[in-house]
């Protein structure tokens, strides 16, 4: 297309001008004409040696040419050589600056290198980019060089002989120790840095040779952060190598890893040291055995047993355990490893067990073999193999019942977790055994005292049942039935209590739950039938709970179903009925959370309500047309609305409530006119819950606005007995609205903001935004099938921060903290970014001289300072001035002792950012050492002591 | 202060006293009324200090409480007097540690303190080998200084401070 | 007649840092101060109160422990705990940073010029005293390294009119030093001091010189003919000043112009004494004279009296405060 193109460009587009600016011009555009028509370029080879000279030109020039460069790779044959050459001029004419400042260059790099033309190259190439790197200081060409080195590792170059040179030009950089700038525009972090080189480093068994000596080499740094950075590298190549690329460092390897766990100074290197001892023991394990090779897993384990295992037999020293923990290490690498190292450890562990006589070493020992018993569990794949353990299965029993059998809590705390992992290690224990376990368990949930045991106890009692429900049938829960209900002999409260969370806790199998119910049921009804003494509204309340607790584990079968449906419910119902009619209270709330579970039965429950219709019940000798909605004679009746809420408001959406339009009619008149606050306060939410999930449409808008109308009256005269019953009514249908994004709930939340002001009703309206804006437990959430839509907090505040704005400028000084109250009830339960548009108002509310306006502002603002949104940065100078301001005049010490925390809190905000602070705060934090209340002293010393290690070695 | 070069921490010290003894921990302190009455005046007083004190040994992860380094009955605070003194008791009587025990007790108090405080931080008498050696040291606020502008023992010291882990 | 110290002034010299030190220039008109802050300020006389003139930043890595200006007045020496001493020359009304001596292994904790403006003295942590020796064209070349102590030296301070140091130390000991033979050589050993010895002072004439301590008294010794024989010399303690101080004393400053003996003391405050004329010159009895309980609200770690106006004190505390005082009979 172009004959001679070239020639014909240089003279139009001015490519030898005397000013840099005009030739970059003149590049530009021919680097966009290449763009379009490489695929007909002829000219390729005189266009490559322009270019390449073009590399040594002004630096304005190179990014067109880079440009241009990048179009000419797109030609489909390129000239022999010329990647080569364009490589080196790259590499060595760019300046290191422009090279990547421009984005076209860094695109360049990594699109060209691999993929077209590099392929055959193999040491040539390698052997160019080993020169380029060698010596790169700046920390975006590392990162770059890193993943480009990565490329060329993966993607499967020849390395040839310069294997040795990419290792060294990478590696040189290892352990990576670069801290960013501050206000580093290219926002590099050295996380970045250290996950590039990593991958280079550990891409290739070709550089184990290279590698793992120099990670030796590292492990020794006193730097911890270099350690931790070996570690990590060393799991991650350990991951990718064979037996035989590790096995001339193995007994380095080992040395240093005993030593970093032996004497480890942080739990990160400790743990990151366990790591690669894991990995580096099943990559032994790969090793495929055969007659002629040595087999270096047990070698390399020989030396593990060899520093480690005597240790084990001295319970007294400190180096049990990080013993114990590098054994195990290696234990939970493969089957083989765990086989290799329970044999030799576990006989001499059950002997020093049986032998100690001190509860300390047996504990310890206990615990060690606890650990073991996990080790090998987390490791085991295939099902059908036997345990590890079989051959220790006798000892261990015995292990572990007589550590059951002892007086000391930790020991018996240890041997359940033990039982636990036996129980777990498949196919280990036979039926004697859990049978005998079951037995021990028992006998410590009837006698044992120590909370701590007891609810070990049940743990275990529950982890086991789940794996064995047989033994638990026949034995535990016969006793549990006898020790709480058949007994005719005082029995403990405490005792019951226990027997009670353990049923709950066992009850996970189907056939488990079918034989626990009744218990539980017989419970309920034994306490208001008053058949046996001694049942208190606790153990009435827990027999419920755990009642919830089953439902709520239990696995989901249709026989449990249909058991929760057609038996528990409909009893719970009745016997929470009979003892509302006979005027008793307690059950109630033990109740309400087992029925909500039961939408099953909710149309049975309304007719039940509205009706009056008991005809469901059990035991049925209630009287005919009981109306529980009308307000009646007592609200031990009018109460049971609870009850409806948990039926009706937990069904699904698509779920059709029978006779919805009387049921909402009566709900709004129990709670608008009820006078007992947890009858109105239930009315109200049933109602709300009701209205949340009806379909939209006029004969909701109607019924909306009906509400809203009688709501507001009600509200607006100020004389009117029930405004507190229409205001509760007000805020849950507001909040009904709100989640579904309801246009109608404006005029309810509106009034809300305008009840700020009112005399009486004004704290409550404070308080009420945090009923909006959190979640409800027992209504309106999505476990309830609730419409609750995504952001409808973020959404309610983006729509009303400014009222609330104005409302607090326009409020006269006493009602101020009303809306500052609002606000933080709001902006506790909002992600921390929304709150940026209030924090001129929060920060002017810190000027506000009232005391009460001062606390709620703080405690506002001290969640927002955990995680800080930048907006919050850029007014530090206001925010720090002000919090010191109040801290040493604020007259109350609540203030002073929330302005020291929101100071303690600003210490955890990016070092760069506050350490112009430092000097000022820790001059003002000397004057709160002295104050005259020890609290406000307590917080100065904890903010100052954080201050102090701000910019401070070993600090922060 | 011990050497220019700061504190060796060779696996030798770490591991000598590897099985200290471990001391219940005092429970919280319990909130009197009149704490919470802002018309009076809470004095500084010896539990005051000891809570301040729960920091870290470098030697061991528990809190100089727990294992008795600091005791509140070795903790003699006078507010109107401004004085306090504070006796530690190295976990074992050669420690190589106690100069760094000692200067993380008195940075702390420093740092925690009104600066009207005198402090005084000595070893328990009696409970190690080099007592005198390092209550001399301790008491020397210029050789305190300048080892704090040794950023490797400040460093050392500041974990010791530090209420969180690495 | 009663003597009284009053307030004339106090700076806040080294904010949210100690002041260690401050000392006069020769012809009293400024006074050089150092501390945490690794800087030094000259402080000078405008109208009736002091202001800073000059900040001398950038010198030292580390606190500046001690400041010591040459008889001249032109030049001003900086010893720091960064291990090195710095030489500043006067230049208009600036100070520029002239030459640095290295060799001390660690803190150097004091330096001091010899009358004759020739030699320098600096101490270190390293138990070791340099003696420098200055020639016409500003060059410092160490003469000597005397290691008479076993502890960290704390004070180095020239005689009057004769080439004779003195050095305090941790050992709890001072040591008198003469040239002998180009080389200079510990002739004395003063004991008596119980714990850290902190400071010294020779009095005008150069034959007492006054020691204070961690041990929280004052001591004054006296030089007599040698009872050895050739050679070493003799000093002796011929007064104890104890029951004074409450804790240790810092720092302690004999003046020149009126004889008045003045300290500074961790318990906060300063005190000046004064010798009874009529005792015995082998026993001489020193009084209390004046004291300032609360002259600071910390340890008072320097006190200087002004070498040309009499009575004119200046102290320095660890909240970084400089406080003028003056010391005159009441009315």
């Amino acid at each position: 297309m172009f004959p001679s193109a070239f020639f014909f460009l240089d003279r139009r587009l001015s490519l030898t001008s005397s000013q840099p600016h005009t030739r970059a011009r003149g590049v530009q555009l021919l680097s966009e004409v290449l763009h379009e028509c490489y695929g007909n370029l002829t000219e390729r080879e005189v266009l490559i040696a322009f270019y390449e000279n073009r590399l040594k030109d002004h630096y304005i020039i190179t990014p067109p040419v880079l440009q241009g460069l990048r179009a000419l790779t797109k030609c489909t044959v390129l000239p022999p050589g010329s990647a080569v050459s364009m490589l080196r001029s790259l590499f060595q004419d760019v300046h290191v600056q422009v090279r990547l400042d421009s984005v076209a260059a860094s695109r360049f790099y990594l699109k060209i290198y691999p993929k077209k033309f590099l392929k055959g190259l193999g040491a040539d190439f390698v052997f160019g980019f080993v020169q380029s790197m060698d010596g790169e200081r700046d920390p975006r060409n590392l990162l770059l060089a890193f993943q480009i080195a990565k490329n060329i590792i993966h993607r499967g170059y020849d390395l040839g002989k310069f294997t040795e040179e990419l290792f060294e030009v990478t590696s040189c950089y290892f352990p990576i120790d670069f801290t960013p700038p501050a206000n580093d525009p290219h926002g590099i972090t050295k996380e970045e840095l250290i996950e590039a080189l990593r991958a280079v480093l550990s891409g290739t068994p070709k550089f184990a040779e290279f590698l793992l000596p120099l990670i030796i080499e590292k492990l020794d740094s006193d730097v911890q952060s270099a350690k931790l950075d070996s570690l990590q590298t060393l799991t991650a190549c350990l991951s990718q190598y064979e037996h035989k690329d590790v096995a001339e460092f193995l007994e380095g390897l080992w040395t240093s890893l005993r030593r970093e766990v032996f004497q480890t100074s942080s739990e990160r290197i400790e743990s990151a040291g366990l790591a690669a001892l894991t990995t580096l023991t099943s990559c032994l394990s790969r090793s495929v055995l055969n007659s002629d090779s040595e087999d270096s897993l047990s070698t390399f384990l020989d030396l593990v047993l060899k520093d480690c295992k005597h240790h084990l037999c001295e319970p007294d020293l400190k180096l049990v355990w990080p013993s114990a923990k590098l054994l195990q290490a290696a234990c939970s690498a493969s089957n083989r490893a765990s086989h290799i190292i329970t044999a030799a450890v576990m006989p001499s562990l059950i002997d020093q067990y049986s032998s100690r006589t001190q509860c300390s070493h047996r504990r310890t020992l206990l615990e060690v073999v606890v650990r073991f018993i996990q080790s090998v569990k987390t490791s085991q794949s295939s099902e059908n193999e036997e345990s590890v353990f079989s051959a220790f299965r006798e000892s261990l029993c015995s292990m572990v019942f007589s550590a059951l059998s002892e007086t000391n809590s930790s020991l018996q705390i240890t041997a359940t977790s033990m039982l636990t992992s036996l129980a777990q290690q498949t196919g280990l224990l036979l039926d004697s055994d859990i049978e005998l376990a079951v037995d021990h368990l028992t006998r410590l949930l009837l006698t044992e005292e120590d909370d701590r045991v007891s609810l070990a106890v049940v743990e275990c009692a529950g982890a086991l049942a789940a794996l064995h429900p047989a033994a638990f049938i026949t034995k535990l829960i016969p006793r549990l039935k006898t020790e709480i209900v058949a007994s005719e002999q005082y029995s403990h409260h405490a005792v019951r209590q226990r027997c009670l969370s353990a049923l709950a806790a066992v009850s996970t199998q189907p056939s488990i739950v079918r034989e626990s119910t009744p218990v539980l049921l017989e419970v309920l009804s034994s306490a208001h039938t008053g058949n046996l003494v001694g049942f208190s509204v606790e153990e009435v309340v827990l027999a419920c709970r755990s009642l919830q607790r089953i439902a709520e584990q239990v696995q989901d079968t249709e026989e449990t179903g249909q058991c929760f449906h057609e038996v528990i419910i409909p009893r719970l119902l009745s016997l929470a009925l009979q003892a509302a009619l006979q005027g008793l209270s307690g059950f109630l709330s033990g109740c309400f959370h087992v029925v909500r579970l039961a939408g099953q039965t909710a149309s049975r429950a309304v007719s039940l309500f509205l009706d009056g219709d008991v005809s469901f019940l059990p035991d049925n000798s209630f009287p005919s047309h009981i109306q529980l909605l009308k307000q009646g004679d007592s609200w031990s009746q009018s109460q049971m609305v609870c009850l409806l809420m948990g039926c009706v408001c937990s069904l699904p959406r698509s779920v059709e409530v029978p006779q919805i339009d009387q049921l909402l009619s009566q709900l709004e008149e129990m709670s608008c006119t009820c006078s007992h606050p947890l009858s109105y306060t239930s009315a109200a939410k049933c109602f709300a819950g009701l209205v949340n999930k009806r379909s939209q449409g006029d004969s909701l808008d109607s019924l909306i606005q009906r509400t809203t109308k009688r709501v507001c009256s009600e509200l607006d005269s100020t004389s009117s007995p029930v405004r507190t019953q229409a205001f509760t009514l007000m805020i849950w249908v507001a909040k009904a609205l709100l989640l579904r994004y309801h246009p109608l709930s404006t005029a309810l939340t509106d009034k809300l903001f305008s009840l700020l002001g009112d005399a009486d009703l004004g704290a409550m309206a404070a308080d009420g935004f945090s009923l909006l804006m959190s979640d409800s437990a027992d209504v309106l959430n999505r476990g309830c099938h609730a419409d609750v839509r995504i952001m409808y907090r973020q959404r309610f505040f983006s729509e009303n921060s400014a009222k609330l704005v104005q409302g607090f400028n326009a409020a006269p000084q006493e009602k101020k903290p009303n809306y500052l109250k609002a606000l933080s009830n709001i902006v506790n339960k909002l992600p921390k970014q929304e709150t940026v548009l209030l924090l001129s108002l929060l920060l002017e509310a810190l000027l506000c001289p009232d005391q009460g306006v001062q606390l709620s502002t703080l405690s506002c603002l001290e969640p927002v300072l955990i995680n800080p949104p930048p907006a919050l940065i850029q007014q530090l100078e206001a925010l720090v001035s002000r919090l010191l301001a109040l801290i040493c005049s604020a007259s109350h010490g609540y203030v002073r002792i929330a302005s020291l925390r929101c100071i303690h809190a600003l210490s955890r905000f990016p070092e760069h950012e506050i350490l112009p602070f430092r000097a000022r705060v820790l001059r003002a934090l000397a004057r709160p050492l002295d104050d005259k209340k020890r609290l406000v002293r307590s917080e100065a010393v904890q903010a100052r002591g954080e201050w102090f290690l701000l910019g401070s070695p070993g600090g922060r | 202060l011990v050497s220019s070069g700061g504190l060796k921490m060779s696996g030798g010290t770490r591991l000598e006293n590897a099985n200290p003894v471990i001391f219940q921990r005092s429970g919280e302190r319990l909130l009197t009324a009149s704490e919470e009455d802002e018309d009076v005046h809470d004095p500084i007083d010896d539990r005051e200090i000891f809570d301040i004190l729960s920091i870290n040994d470098p030697e061991h992860p528990l809190s100089l409480e727990e294992l008795n380094v600091v005791e509140q009955v070795r903790v003699k605070v006078n507010d109107a007097e401004s004085t306090v003194g504070v006796e530690f008791t190295p976990t074992i009587p050669h420690c190589s540690m106690a100069t760094l025990i000692g200067l993380s007790i008195k940075v702390k108090l420093l740092r925690s303190l009104p600066d009207r405080f005198k402090i005084d931080v000595h070893i328990t008498p009696g409970t190690h080998a080099s007592e005198e050696a390092v209550n001399k040291q301790l008491a020397d606020k210029e050789r305190v200084a300048a080892a704090l502008e040794n950023s490797s023992l400040l460093e050392v010291v500041n974990q010791c401070l530090s209420t969180r882990n690495i | 007649m009663k003597e009284a110290l009053s307030l004339v002034q106090r700076l806040s010299a080294h904010p949210d840092s100690r002041c260690w030190f401050v000392s006069w220039s020769p012809s009293g008109t400024l006074l050089a101060s150092c501390g945490g802050d690794k800087a030094i300020r000259i402080w000078g006389r405008e109208g009736d109160s002091w202001i800073c003139k000059s900040v001398l930043e950038d010198g030292h890595q580390r606190t500046v422990r001690k400041v010591a200006w040459s008889p001249c007045g032109n030049y001003l020496a900086s010893a720091s705990f960064d291990a090195t001493t710095c030489i500043w020359k006067k230049k208009n009304d600036d100070f520029e940073s002239l030459t640095v001596l290295e060799g001390h292994e660690n803190e150097v904790k004091c330096v001091a010029w010899a009358p004759s403006g020739n030699l320098l003295a600096t101490c270190s942590r390293d138990k070791s005293v340099w003696v420098w020796e200055v020639d016409e064209e500003d060059e410092y070349e160490c003469v000597t390294v005397v290691n008479s102590h076993t502890q960290d030296v704390k004070h180095v301070v020239w005689h009057p009119n004769q080439e004779l140091l003195a050095s305090a130390s941790y050992d709890n000991n001072i040591c008198i030093y003469r040239e002998e033979d180009d080389d200079w050589e510990c002739r004395a050993t003063l004991q008596g001091h119980t714990s850290t010895v902190w400071s010294l002072s020779f009095d005008a004439t150069g034959q007492r010189l006054a020691s204070c301590s961690d041990d929280r008294t004052v001591k004054i010794w006296k030089e007599y003919p040698s009872e050895a024989g050739q050679g070493d010399l003799s000093w002796k303690c011929v007064c104890t000043l104890s029951g004074y101080h409450g804790r240790t004393v810092y720092d302690v400053a004999w003046c020149r112009l009126t004889g008045a003996l003045a300290t500074a003391s961790g318990d906060d405050a300063v005190r000046v004494f004064k010798e009874d004329e009529s005792s015995d010159p082998d026993q001489p009895v020193f009084s209390l004279a004046a004291q300032v309980t609360k002259a600071h609200s910390q340890d008072v770690n320097c006190v200087a009296w002004n070498p040309k106006e009499a009575g004119l004190l200046a102290s320095c505390c660890d909240n970084g405060e400089i406080a003028i005082w003056r010391f005159q009979e009441e009315d």
